[in-house]
C-alpha cells in the first residue's frame, strides 16, 4: 500500500510513535481473563503485577506493550502460558 | 487520571502562571544593564513562590485524596513516559544555550542573558511536562 510506506517514513523521521491511536502489534485477552477470574478489576491486576491501573488499561487497549517481565507476571496471575494471554499480530 | 498525571497538570499550570507573570512584567528597557540583571534575579523570588505554592498544595491535596496512588512507585510505562519527555526537552535546552552564547558574543548581556537562560529552562520544562502529559493521555 502506498500509504504504509509514507507512514513508515514519518515514524522513523519523527522518532516517536506518531500513530494517533498508538496501537502496538499485540492483542491480548486480559479483559476476558479478568472477567473469568471473578471480575478482577484493573487495579487489582495492577497491584498483583506491580504496575498502575492506568498501565493495565493501556495494555488492554493495545496502546502499550509491556516488558517481558510484566507480560509473564500477567500470564502468571491468570495461570496461563504467555501466548494464551498475548498474541503477536505479524505484518 | 493517575496521581502523577495530576501533578504534571499542576506543574504545567504553575509554569505558565509563574513564568508568564515574569516575562510579562520584566522591565525590558533596562535589560542590557547590571540593574536589569539584578531585577531578573530578584523576580525569580515571586516566580518561585507562584510556582511552588500551588505545586505543594496540589500535591498534598491529591495525596490526601488518594494516598495509595501517591505512595506507588513509577512503573515501567511511567518511567518510559518520563524518559521520552526528558529526551524531548534536551533539544530546546541545547538550542537555548547556543542562543545564549550567540547573544553574549553580540553584546546583549546582563538581563538579556539571564532572561534567555530562564526562557530556555522554561521552554524545556514546558516541552518535558507537555509531552509527558501527551503520552499519559495517549496511553504511552
Amino acid at each position: 500500500m502506498p500509504n504504509s510506506f509514507a507512514w513508515d517514513r514519518s515514524y522513523i523521521i519523527i522518532g516517536v510513535a506518531t500513530d494517533p491511536m498508538a496501537q502496538t502489534p499485540f492483542t491480548n485477552d486480559i479483559r476476558t481473563l479478568r472477567f473469568l477470574a471473578g471480575e478482577m478489576t484493573q487495579g487489582d491486576l495492577g497491584d498483583k503485577v506491580g504496575v498502575t491501573r492506568q498501565t493495565i488499561a493501556a495494555i488492554e487497549q493495545g496502546k502499550y506493550s509491556p516488558s517481558l517481565e510484566v507480560a509473564f507476571r500477567i500470564a502468571h496471575v491468570f495461570g496461563k502460558p504467555l501466548e494464551e494471554v498475548f498474541q503477536w499480530q505479524r505484518d | 487520571m493517575s496521581f502523577r498525571e495530576k501533578i504534571h497538570w499542576i506543574a504545567l499550570v504553575g509554569l505558565l502562571s509563574a513564568f508568564g507573570w515574569y516575562f510579562l512584567n520584566y522591565p525590558w528597557e533596562i535589560a542590557n544593564s547590571p540593574k536589569g540583571m539584578y531585577t531578573a534575579v530578584w523576580m525569580l523570588l515571586p516566580v518561585t513562590i507562584i510556582f511552588l505554592v500551588p505545586m505543594i498544595a496540589g500535591a498534598a491535596f491529591f495525596a490526601i485524596r488518594s494516598p495509595k496512588e501517591a505512595d506507588l512507585k513509577e512503573d515501567e510505562r511511567e518511567k518510559g513516559i518520563h524518559l521520552r519527555g526528558t529526551h524531548l526537552a534536551y533539544y530546546p535546552l541545547a538550542i537555548g544555550v547556543q542562543l545564549n552564547i550567540f547573544v553574549l558574543i553580540n553584546g546583549f548581556n546582563y538581563g538579556y542573558a539571564v532572561t534567555i537562560l530562564i526562557a530556555t529552562l522554561v521552554i524545556a520544562e514546558l516541552i518535558r511536562v507537555g509531552s509527558q502529559l501527551y503520552y499519559y493521555r495517549r496511553g504511552y
